[in-house]
């Protein structure tokens, strides 16, 4: 096991900073993501390695691309898979300029892919920190993404309580089916999280959902 | 940049200039502040509401009650003293034509003098250079001070426009004021028929390529008022629309009476132009 810590953060499009306008919509997560990660940081990992929701076969050392998204910045081309790109910048603005590795986890992903990755992980050579890009259900309001789905409540609440609680076995069983239909974008996210093991102590940091996603920050220290 | 006396502002800000009329028979708002509290109450709204700057006026553009320097002093002079206790840091314009008024509303801290009747007076420049005031150079085809205008035609009015304009602006520089404190305006309706006036809209890039920055004061006037067909009371979209198409255009400075509306409109369209982000962003991004 050499992942000493994980941290868990969401990925709208709207933490990349320049997206969100004059006013920052998600000032409060900013801000919880931002403490998260530089509290992991701060322990002097050897490196990196970002997961989340994307398909493989993309460039590691590709720009984040936040044009296709908006702003009047120039093109960029091809950039990372939006969720990577959260993290890459989340990772940029922390002052991070060590090591970084990113990987792609598609949400659906087969168990042995998720097995081949938590081997990889364990197998890497130093200490380093997983920054997990993991979000619940974005079925959570009327007007939200996904509009409104009931179930996303009790969904995300048994999420939360796994994250407060350290239960990777709670994420484990986990309703696969339930998840892709209530658009959670963080299924296979948390599947990898119950593959690394119970962790010595967790905090979860921030849980909101203010524009129909449920945003959640956490921390994993193992 | 743009230098205005004690306010300076990026080359792609967009200014809202608030009309503050010391007179009793302006054609808009007919004497509603003339007496100097109400004219006050309308700083405090109007700086409330956004803008940028005032533009003080003691005489009415068109024919009326006969005005001399003395009285235009009366008028301007103490009142511009008072708004710069009240807002030190506000920039204050003076819409006047004499140099004798222009020296002492400077005096009372002007920081803008609004030659709305094009180098009238030829020394109202020399006053600007003298006390580093900025200065707008207007187009009015050589027209006598607050007169109508009556069969006017032109070769090409935005080339007219643009050629007296620019020979002030040059004049001005000149004469020593500094080059981000001289602005260009092509006057709409001023010897100008609404076909003219329309044609200056229309055309308003043409002025903004001169690279002085470009003052309009397009608010309520008789173009929008026989465009729409539309009385007095009644022309605050149209002037919008025109403020809209003037933004596009490059226009920097808006001489305007409705400046919450005036301020929306510059914002949207610097949004638009991509000189300005919106003010926030959600939609489709959570």
């Amino acid at each position: 096991m050499t992942i000493s810590t994980a941290v868990v953060v969401p990925h709208p499009p709207l933490l990349l900073r320049e997206l969100g306008g004059i006013a920052d919509p998600v000032a409060d997560l900013r801000a919880a993501c931002s403490a998260a990660l530089s509290a992991a940081l701060a322990t002097a990992p050897d490196g990196v390695v970002v997961v989340g929701p994307a398909e493989p076969g993309f460039d590691e050392g590709a720009p984040v691309d936040v044009r296709r998204f908006g702003t009047t910045s120039a093109r960029t081309g091809p950039g990372l898979p939006q969720a990577l790109g959260v993290g890459r910048r989340l990772l940029d603005e922390a002052g991070w300029t060590g090591p970084a590795a990113l990987r792609a986890l598609p949400p659906d992903a087969a168990d042995a892919d998720l097995a081949g990755l938590a081997d990889e992980l364990a197998a890497r050579p130093g200490r380093e920190v997983l920054l997990l890009m993991a979000e619940g259900s974005a079925r959570r309001l009327d007007k939200g993404p996904g509009m409104l789905d009931e179930r996303a409540f009790g969904f995300d609440d048994a999420v939360l309580r796994a994250l407060r609680e350290g239960d990777a076995t709670a994420l484990t069983a986990l309703d696969v089916d339930l998840a892709r239909e209530l658009m959670v974008e963080g299924r296979g996210s948390f599947r990898l999280l119950a593959r690394l093991g119970h962790p010595a102590r967790t905090e979860v940091s921030h849980a909101d959902d203010p524009y129909g996603v449920l945003y959640a920050v956490a921390t994993w220290t193992y | 940049m743009l230098k205005l006396g004690r306010g300076e502002f990026d080359d792609t800000a967009l200014l809202v200039m608030a009309i503050v009329n010391r007179t009793r028979d302006s054609f808009y708002d007919n004497g509603a502040t003339w007496e100097e509290e109400r004219a006050l109450d309308r700083v405090r709204q109007v700086v409330a509401e956004g803008a940028d700057l005032v533009d003080i006026g003691g005489v009415k553009a068109g024919p009326g009650e006969v005005v001399d320097a003395a009285e235009e002093i009366r008028r301007t002079a103490p009142f511009v003293a008072k708004v710069r206790a009240e807002f030190p840091d506000l920039v204050v314009s003076v819409d006047t034509w004499r140099a004798d008024v222009a020296e002492e509303v400077v005096a009372a801290g002007a920081d803008v003098l609004n030659d709305a009747w094009g180098g009238h007076d030829p020394r109202l420049a020399e006053v600007a250079a003298a006390t580093g005031t900025a200065i707008v150079c207007t187009h009015t085809n050589g027209a006598v001070p607050r007169t109508p205008p009556h069969r006017p035609s032109y070769d090409d009015v935005v080339a007219s426009a643009i050629h007296d304009t620019v020979a002030l602006a040059e004049r001005a520089l000149s004469l020593g004021v500094d080059r981000r404190s001289i602005l260009i305006d092509p006057a709409h309706d001023f010897d100008k028929n609404t076909w003219h006036s329309l044609e200056l809209t229309r055309r308003l890039d043409e002025m903004a390529a001169t690279g002085w920055p470009v003052l309009v004061s397009l608010s309520n006037k008789d173009f929008v008022g026989e465009t729409l067909d539309r009385p007095v009371g009644e022309r605050v979209v149209g002037t919008l629309a025109a403020t809209a198409v003037s933004a596009w255009h490059g226009a920097q400075v808006y001489r305007v009476h409705e400046v919450a509306e005036t301020r929306q409109v510059l914002d949207m369209v610097a949004s638009i132009k991509g000189d300005r982000p919106p003010a926030r962003v959600v939609r489709g991004l959570a």
